[in-house]
């Protein structure tokens, strides 16, 4: 079968700063894989290149087979195909949980308002929020907040979803209903990407974990050869600081 | 806080060394010396009546009896805000009637010269139309310039370079011409390009295009007050960038900006009197003719009052909106 994600040789600087030192993965549909590493790695611009929220400065990606750097390619598209999570939520203050959800629905799938409403009281449903729906963000807790955000960016209906250090911004007591919600979505055989530091969830929900180290793929294994036998000394000692 | 203990020091330090403070602030000391400065206010002199050394003596002494109690009441932390209003307000009528009673101005002449009633009904009528033309002329030129600024700003937001540069020598070149220097070029100088622009015409193109470039900057900084995280969710899930710029930046950044527009608004209306140089009958030109035609500069008096009815509620509003903005935060 072929991966729905594959990434050649990516490479990204930031003016002297080089992030991303060649990374070259390949991502099979319904699998979770899950990105390691100590801060500045490159995990988190490595998840913004491959939807295009930061442009690589060379290599190449293929989403479903497709290169996504070809200049016919609408952007836009591949984007509506991979759902994005972010640390700091980035709920839409203006608008209502219903309303944040509802809006790429209506405006690039161009489905009517009230299917984009039902289908958005069913994703609140999943994700316990059914009763917040008419709440704007302010009033939401950031558990709250971060669980509006996956409803809506599986509101897309996407093949792919990216989490960018979700549960990093949350409070403690928040991370489980957050993590609860993801573990949920891995079930059900959605394609994940996840960069977090919650190593209890990813032993339990990822198929695959990468270590990355100063832009390159250090190590690579199940959850168990990683977290138990670590080759290289480096993953040791992060391993053994986050554990 | 600090300004509390200090007060609190400043209180032990005086009721320990300056005790009569105390005794003179109570409340019928207060009330009857207040009433011991309104007799001697009656009772002052006339300069014609005695000497000028026992006039300016009584002068003083009662300016000085004045300020003194004022600064007592005013000093005093025991007293309720709302007694300290009067007593300021007290203070400025007394200066005023004291300023009024011995200045030695001819009171007669002035109200005559700027004050004259006859004039004033005279003249309200033709004002009101010149208040009517500046008002239109304002509205327009602000729509206008609302337009060119938003339009500016969307473009700018496409990030293209030659582009911006363009609009940045825009922006800078005509927030740096005044707006006085423009209608001149614009009304004596473009008739040699064949260009003709009557005085309306040049009035509003030349406050559009100024304005036009302050309410370009306004909406770019309003717009870059909207977080990146914000265009980022948008664009992930798939929304172009003009999508976002309508559903997500413009929304976020119009509540930001519509104090700033307001103050510009105000500022143009204000511009709008440099008109009366390229002869638009607009609310100032108005008045300066009948300044001529009457040779009395009371319908000048007249303009201020009218500006100032018009433009004061709109001050206040600014500043309302901007407390408000304050209190509630941009409310995310």
């Amino acid at each position: 079968m072929d991966p729905i994600i594959k990434v050649n040789e990516l490479h990204k600087s930031f003016k002297d700063l080089h992030v991303l030192r060649g990374i070259s993965i390949e991502v099979q549909r319904s699998e979770v894989v899950s990105f390691i590493g100590r801060s500045g790695s490159g995990k988190s611009t490595l998840l913004r290149c491959i939807n295009r929220l930061e442009e690589p400065t060379g290599g190449e990606i293929f989403i479903d087979g497709v290169d996504i750097h070809e200049p016919y390619i609408d952007i836009n598209k591949v984007r509506a195909e991979i759902g994005m999570v972010f640390q700091s939520f980035n709920l839409f203050p203006h608008m209502t949980a219903i309303e944040n959800i509802m809006l790429a629905p209506v405006c690039v799938r161009k489905i009517s308002r009230q299917e984009a409403k039902e289908r958005g009281m069913t994703l609140l449903n999943k994700v316990g929020l059914a009763d917040k729906a008419d709440e704007f963000p302010e009033k939401l807790s950031g558990g709250q907040r971060q669980r509006v955000a996956i409803a809506r960016a599986l509101a897309m209906q996407p093949q792919i979803m990216f989490f960018d250090e979700p549960t990093s911004a949350l409070d403690p007591e928040m991370v489980g209903e957050v993590l609860d919600v993801m573990a949920l979505m891995a079930s059900e055989g959605m394609t994940m990407l996840i960069v977090s530091h919650e190593m209890g969830f990813i032993r339990e929900a990822a198929d695959r974990v990468l270590f990355l180290e100063e832009g390159k793929i250090l190590e690579e294994g199940s959850p168990d050869q990683i977290f138990n036998q670590p080759q290289h000394q480096i993953t040791r000692d992060f391993l053994g600081k986050v554990l | 806080m600090t300004a509390q203990t200090s007060t609190d020091a400043l209180h032990r330090f005086s009721r320990k060394h300056i005790p009569w403070l105390y005794y003179i602030r109570r409340p019928l000391v207060s009330l009857s010396s207040f009433a011991c400065i309104l007799i001697y206010a009656f009772l002052l002199p006339d300069k014609t009546t005695v000497s000028t050394f026992i006039f300016y003596l009584n002068l003083y002494a009662f300016l000085a009896i004045l300020l003194g109690w004022s600064v007592v009441i005013l000093t005093d932390s025991d007293k309720s805000e709302y007694a300290k209003m009067l007593v300021a307000f007290f203070l400025l009528f007394m200066l005023g009637l004291l300023f009024y009673r011995f200045s030695g101005a001819d009171w007669a002449r002035l109200v005559h010269f700027f004050f004259n009633f006859p004039i004033m009904q005279g003249s309200w009528h033709v004002l009101f139309r010149g208040l009517r033309t500046t008002l239109i002329l304002s509205a327009c030129s602000f729509f206008s310039c609302v337009f060119v600024g938003l339009v500016i700003a969307v473009i700018r937001s496409f990030n293209h370079r030659s582009i911006n540069l363009l609009i940045t020598i825009y922006v800078d070149v005509f927030r740096s011409i005044p707006v006085i220097v423009l209608m001149v070029v614009l009304f004596f100088a473009f008739p040699f390009l064949g260009i003709f622009l009557n005085s309306y015409l040049t009035t509003f193109t030349a406050l559009t295009l100024s304005y036009g470039a302050y309410t370009a900057e306004t909406f770019r900084a309003g717009m870059e007050t909207v977080s990146s995280g914000q265009v980022e969710a948008a664009r992930s899930l798939g929304l172009s960038h003009w999508k976002t710029l309508q559903k997500i930046t413009i929304p976020q950044a119009i509540p930001i900006v519509i104090p700033v527009l307001t103050g510009n608004m105000i500022a143009m209306m204000k511009d709008t009197a440099i008109a009366s140089i390229v002869a638009t009958p607009e609310l100032l030109k108005s008045a300066r003719e009948l300044y001529t035609a009457k040779t009395s500069p009371t319908p000048l008096i007249c303009a201020a009052i009218i500006f100032l009815a018009v433009l004061l509620p709109m001050v206040r509003l600014v500043n309302h909106m901007e407390t408000r903005l304050q209190k509630s935060g941009p409310h995310y």
